[in-house]
C-alpha cells in the first residue's frame, strides 16, 4: 500500500476500492479516498480494475424502452436551446455584460452585498413558446446561475459555484409571499462548480427561487443567507 | 459527439436514440418509479447536451459517461426522497423496490450482452450480489448496508470486493461485453 495518503480504515486502503466504485462511500469518505488515490498506485490499479465491472452493472438492470414522451420533452428542450444559441448575435460577448446593479429591498437583509448582482430575463423563445431564461443573483462573482422556465417546469443551471464543505449540501427553496419553503432538492456541484437541478413543484405564486448551503440532509428553514436568488416576477 | 459539442441537435438525437433505453432502464431500476426515472433521465440527457465539451473520450465511452450521470442523479434523487420521507426506508422496502418495480413498462428482450452481465451477478454467492445491488442500485453506503444486514463494515466491503472481482473474472473484459 501507499506510504503517502491517509490510512482510511484498519483493513487497509485497498479495502475501500470496491465501495468507492459502487458509490457506497459517504461524501467525506469518497473525497478522502480520491485524495488517497493520488498517492497510492495500488489503489489506483484496484479502482481501475473494479471500475470496469461497475461500469457494466447498468446492463444488469431489466432493459426497458424509454417512453416516447420522454424523448419529446428532451428533444423539445434541446431544439429550443439550439435555436436560441444559433439566433444569438455573433457580436454577443462570451461573458454576458451584466446590467447595472439593481439590488432589491428584499435582499437588503441578506449578505449578498459587495458582489456582482444581476437580474435579467435574457431570452424569450421566439414564437411565444413560453421558454424564459432568468439570470439569477449570485453571491460569488465567479459563479453564475440561470433559471430556465418552460412548460411549467423550471431548471436551475449553475456554473462556478464553490463546492460544499464536508457535511454540507446546497438546498433549493421556493419563496412566495411568506417565508421560503424547502424543496427536496439537495445537491452538490462538480469539481468545476457546475450543477443542473430541476426545481420541483408548481411555481404558481412563487416569486423567488433560492439556494442556500445547509447541513447534509437539508433543513426545514434556511440557516444561511442565500448564495443564489432567482427572481421570477 | 463532436457535432453534439457544437450544439448540433440532430446529432444529439442520434445519441439519445442509442442510449435512452439503457439510461431509462438504469434510472427505473434505481428509482422504482416511472415519473422519477423520467425526470432523472431528462436531467442527465440535458446535462450531457449542455456539457458535452467536457466529455473526455480517454475516460470511457459516451454511454459510460451518460450512464454514470444517470446513476449519480438517480442515487441523489433516491437519497433526497429518503430524507424527505424521514430517513431510510426499511430493508424490506428496498428489497421490494429492487425486486419488483412498477410493472408499467413492457420489458423488452435483453441483449445477449446484458444477459451475460446479469448472469454474472446472479452467479455470485447471495451475500455478495446483495451488497453490490444494495450499493449500486439501492444507493446505500457500506455503513448503511452493514447496519441493515447486521454485519461488520469490513465484511460488507470484503463482499463487495470479492463479488466485483469474481464478476470481472467471469466476464473477462466487461467493457467489451456491456458497452
Amino acid at each position: 500500500m501507499s506510504a503517502g495518503g491517509p490510512h482510511l480504515d484498519p483493513e487497509g486502503c485497498g479495502s475501500n476500492a470496491a465501495a468507492y466504485v459502487l458509490g457506497a462511500l459517504s461524501d467525506d469518505e469518497s473525497s478522502a479516498f480520491r485524495s488517497h488515490l493520488e498517492s497510492c498506485a495500488v489503489c489506483r490499479e484496484e479502482v481501475a480494475a473494479l471500475n470496469v465491472v461497475a461500469a457494466a452493472l447498468p446492463a444488469a438492470a431489466p432493459q426497458l424502452t424509454a417512453p416516447s414522451e420522454l424523448k419529446r420533452r428532451v428533444m423539445a428542450a434541446v431544439h429550443e436551446e439550439a435555436a436560441r444559441v444559433s439566433a444569438r448575435p455573433s457580436r454577443a460577448p462570451t461573458r454576458p455584460a451584466f446590467p447595472a446593479l439593481r439590488l432589491r429591498p428584499a435582499l437588503a437583509g441578506l449578505t449578498l452585498a459587495a458582489v456582482v448582482v444581476a437580474l435579467a430575463v435574457i431570452a424569450l423563445a421566439p414564437g411565444g413558446s413560453g421558454v424564459r431564461v432568468i439570470r439569477a443573483d449570485v453571491l460569488s462573482s465567479r459563479a453564475s446561475a440561470l433559471l430556465r422556465l418552460s412548460g411549467g417546469h423550471a431548471e436551475l443551471s449553475i456554473t462556478g459555484l464553490a463546492q460544499s464543505p464536508p457535511g454540507r449540501v446546497y438546498e433549493v427553496w421556493l419563496k412566495g409571499s411568506g417565508r421560503p419553503q424547502p424543496t427536496d432538492v439537495l445537491f452538490t456541484v462538480t469539481s468545476a462548480g457546475d450543477a443542473t437541478v430541476g426545481v420541483p413543484g408548481s411555481l404558481s405564486g412563487v416569486s423567488e427561487v433560492l439556494v442556500t448551503s445547509e447541513r447534509r440532509g437539508g433543513s426545514r428553514v434556511p440557516t444561511r443567507a442565500p448564495v443564489i436568488v432567482a427572481h421570477l416576477s | 459527439m463532436q457535432l453534439v459539442r457544437r450544439g448540433n441537435a440532430p446529432a444529439f438525437e442520434v445519441l439519445y436514440d442509442r442510449h435512452a433505453d439503457a439510461a431509462f432502464s438504469l434510472a427505473y431500476r434505481i428509482c422504482g418509479q416511472r415519473a422519477l426515472a423520467e425526470d432523472v433521465v431528462q436531467e442527465a440527457c440535458l446535462s450531457l447536451w449542455r456539457s458535452g465539451a467536457r466529455y473526455d473520450r480517454d475516460r470511457g465511452s459516451v454511454r459510460t459517461w451518460l450512464l454514470g450521470i444517470v446513476h449519480n442523479r438517480a442515487i441523489d434523487a433516491l437519497r433526497r426522497r429518503s430524507v424527505r420521507d424521514g430517513g431510510l426506508v426499511s430493508d424490506e422496502g428496498i428489497a421490494e423496490r429492487l425486486a419488483s418495480p412498477e410493472r408499467t413498462d413492457v420489458e423488452v428482450a435483453r441483449s445477449d450482452e446484458a444477459r451475460e452481465i446479469r448472469e454474472a451477478l446472479e452467479q455470485l454467492p447471495g451475500e455478495q450480489s446483495r451488497v453490490i445491488e444494495l450499493a449500486y442500485f439501492g444507493g446505500l453506503t457500506h455503513v448503511q448496508i452493514a447496519s441493515m444486514l447486521d454485519t461488520p463494515v469490513g465484511t460488507v466491503k470484503g463482499r463487495m470486493r470479492l463479488g466485483l472481482a469474481k464478476m470481472r473474472m467471469t466476464l473477462g473484459d466487461p467493457a467489451k461485453v456491456a458497452l
